[in-house]
This record gives structure tokens, sequence and C-alpha cells, in this order.
């Protein structure tokens, strides 16, 4: 048989490509669960990191549930479809489903998503019980430019958004990455130098993800208030007595 | 043909093995897969998986291709070998995200790379296609091993002195470093390729020197 002949190579190659289509397939699917066990693991890691909660047990410490627009909680979403909805942040926050993570000392821990330079940029913002303070977030990101926009990524860079606000008064303002500097100290952060772009892309992101959770967050922190307000009144009743 | 069955370990098998190591080292005598050995080289741990990964594919397409090689239409070999190789690659990075979805994620993209590493495809073209199956793949295993033991040493010195510490556990004492009030600092220039570049090339001096037929007249 002629190996140089036309057929033979067509024959050939069309065998080969058929043989190890199949094989990689096979293998794709046979891999597939823990490969999603390790992504979802990694959610998890990253919800507790913002947290500073690493050594916490995700499934006692925090509790998953989505809420709508109006920040009412959607019953029919379980704590694992809550979960789930990260796969998808863009796609969930479009139907009108935003996933919340409780932790079990009362603050909340909000997923974020949004467009930096090359392509996505996600991350967690854990907010303190008052629901104004950030206690810490963790940032991602696909292919933003090493040592520029991906310092987004580094403790470095997370550790400044500690302690800043996102409510002033009643109004929402989200914190911004201010090039040159931050000036306010409540609501602004550094710009990365060299990095406006996806920095631009960080701001954009806070305001428009964490503004969907605002009305959950103004009824999480009126509710408060009013705890507040009814302990300030029973001690004052206790005064007066 | 020769009559009698050759020993699966004799000599002539062994030095397929073993010649990589040194005589033959792929990165430090044949210099290929330099830019692979710049980019995982920050950290053991990485380096380490790295050089299991490009061991398993260089010995599986070695073993494939020279089974194939009676076969292959020499016409479109090339594109032959890069399926195979493709193929191999593709179901390492597959399981590495499966297995060891940390160090995975540090590789990144330097797992799909394998596929471009010379190594590899010089290897299969120059030796497994010549070759019976059972030499090519130890030629296979040897190859890898001998660019990931290059590897090892340079990512060895770079995390020494780069980070301070081996496979991520603290081996300088935190009390010498200066924010701690000692003499030491880390090299940051360790953290960059270029100086894994500088590292292979003082290992390329050390070898050379120590090896007088490798010198060029």
């Amino acid at each position: 048989m002629n190996k140089n002949s036309n057929t033979y190579i067509v024959i050939y190659a069309t065998a080969m490509v058929v043989v190890v289509a199949t094989l990689l397939a096979v293998a794709a699917m046979a891999l597939k669960s823990r490969q999603e066990a390790n992504m979802l693991n990694e959610k998890k890691e990253a919800i507790l990191q913002s947290l500073s909660a690493v050594d916490r047990d995700y499934d006692a410490f925090v509790e998953a549930y989505a809420v709508d627009a109006e920040g009412a909680k959607i019953a029919s979403v379980t704590p694992d479809a809550a979960l789930q909805l990260l796969f998808d942040l863009k796609g969930a926050f479009a139907a009108g489903t935003y996933p919340v993570f409780e932790a079990e000392d009362g603050r909340i821990v909000l997923p974020v998503t949004g467009s930096g330079l090359w392509g996505p940029i996600w991350g967690y913002v854990a907010l303190e019980q008052d629901m104004n303070t950030i206690a810490g977030v963790v940032f991602g990101h696909q292919g933003e430019t090493p040592g520029l926009g991906a310092e987004i990524a580094t403790p470095k860079h997370q550790a400044l958004y500690a302690g800043k606000r996102l409510f002033e008064g009643d109004a929402f303002v989200s914190v911004v990455l201010r090039k040159g500097g931050a000036k306010d100290p409540a609501h602004e952060v550094d710009a990365i130098t060299g990095g406006t772009k996806t920095s631009d892309g960080v701001t954009a992101m806070l305001r428009e993800s964490l503004g969907a959770y605002a009305p959950l967050l103004a009824a999480k922190r009126s509710a408060e208030a009013a705890s507040d307000a009814s302990e300030c009144e029973t001690n004052n009743a206790e005064n007066h007595e | 043909m020769s009559k009698e069955k050759e020993p699966i370990f004799s000599a002539k098998n062994l030095k397929y093995l073993t010649g990589p190591f040194s005589a033959n080292n792929p990165v430090i005598v044949q210099i290929l897969g330099i830019c692979s050995a710049l980019a995982v080289t920050v950290q053991l741990k990485p380096a380490i998986v790295m050089a299991l990964s490009v061991t398993a594919v260089t010995a599986f397409s070695n073993l494939v291709m020279s089974l194939l090689r009676n076969g292959v239409p020499s016409r479109i070999r090339i594109i032959v070998q890069l399926v195979v190789i493709a193929a191999l690659v593709i179901l390492v990075d597959q399981v590495l995200k499966a297995y060891v979805y940390d160090v995975s994620k540090q590789l990144s993209v330097y797992v799909g790379l394998i596929i471009t590493n010379c190594i590899v495809m010089g290897r299969v073209e120059a030796f497994a296609l010549g070759n019976k199956p059972w030499p090519a793949f130890l030629d296979g295993i040897g190859n890898g091993l001998g660019y990931g033991l290059i590897l090892v040493v340079v990512a060895f010195f770079r995390e020494l002195f780069g980070s301070g510490t081996l496979f991520g556990l603290r081996v300088v004492p935190e009390s010498w470093y200066m924010a701690e009030g000692g003499f030491y600092a880390n090299n940051g220039l360790m953290l960059f390729p270029p100086m894994a570049l500088i590292i292979v090339g003082c290992i390329i001096w050390i070898h050379r020197s120590r090896n007088k037929d490798l010198q060029e007249k």
C-alpha cells in the first residue's frame, strides 16, 4: 500500500482525529466533577478569605442565599444553588438574582463582577455588621497585565479597602479608585499606577455590582438602626425607672 | 534483527535514559525548552509539577509515535506528531486541574505551552520515529527528567534567595530580615525571569568546565 497516496493520508488523518477526540472527550467527562468541585472550593475559599476567616469551615460558617433586585430573599434558591450562581454571576445579575453570603457573625459577603482592561474581573466584598464598612475584599482577574492591572489581585492592594465605607448617610456612594492617590479617606483608595483602565474597571464593578445590592443593604441598615433605637429606648426606660 | 532478546535494562537502553541527565542534557547542552525554564522556576513546587508533566508528555509522545512510526505517512508526520503531543498535553492539563488545582492555576498557560516545548517534538522527530517503542519511551523519560533536573536546580536557588523559602516553608529565619531589625533582604531580581537565564548560564558554565568534550574549539 502506498503510504503517500492521498487516500491513505486522508483516511489516516481522519481516523487519528476521531480516536484522539474520543479519548479527550472521555477524559474530560471523567474528570469534570472533580474539576468543578475544585472550582467551587476555590470560590468558598475566596469568600472565607474576604472575611479573613480562612481557617473556618465554609459550610458551618457561611450561609448562602439569593435576593431579588428589591433586596427580598428568594426562597426558591437553595444555598448550593446560590453558590452555583457564582459560575455565571453576570447572567445571575441580569436575571435579577443576587447571591449573598452571610457569615455566622452577621457580616456578609457580596460577589462583584465587571470588566478590566483585557478581560473579566471579579471579586468578593465582605461588609461588617453595619452593612457599610468594608471588612475585606478579594479580587480576581483573567488576563490583566502582570505588575500593572494584575496588582488588583495582590494582598497589598486589597488591604487598602478595609475600613472604607459604601454609604454616606443614607446615600450609596461606593468606593472609588482615585488616580494620583485617595483624597477622601472614607470612600477612596489609591488607583494602581500604570493600571488606570483596570482601576476604572474596579471602580465601575464596585459601583454597579454593589449598587445592585443597595436595597438589601439599606433594608438591613434600617433594621439594625431600628433595633439599636429600641435598645436605646429600653436603656432610657431603665434609666427613667 | 538479533535473535536474542535484548534485556529491558541493557547498558544501551540505560544510556538512553541517563544520557540526557548530563552529557546530552536538553536544556544546558541542546539549549531547548529555555522559555518554560524561565517561567515556572520561581518556586520549587510548580517547577517539579512542570518537570513531571513534561516527562509524562515526552515519554508517552515518544512511545506513541514510535508505535505509529511505520504507519505514519511521512508527508503529514509533523501534523500527526502535533496531534499526539497536543492530546497528551490536554490530558495532563485536565488531570492537573482535577488533582492539583492550585499548582495548575500557578502554572496557568505554561502547561498548555508544553505543546510548543522544543524538547518534546525534537525527541519525537529525532529519536522516536527511528527507534523501537521501549528505547523511545526511555529516551522520553530521560529527556523529561534531564529538563526537570535543571528546572529544580534553578527553582531551588530562585526560591531560596528570592523568597527565603523552600517548598513554601521558611528557610531564612524571620529575625534576619531588615523589617525585623536584621541584616537580610530577599533578592527581588530572583523573582524575575532574567535571573533564571543567569542561573542557567552559570549551570552551563560549570557543566562545560567539567566536561571538556563539550567545549567549542
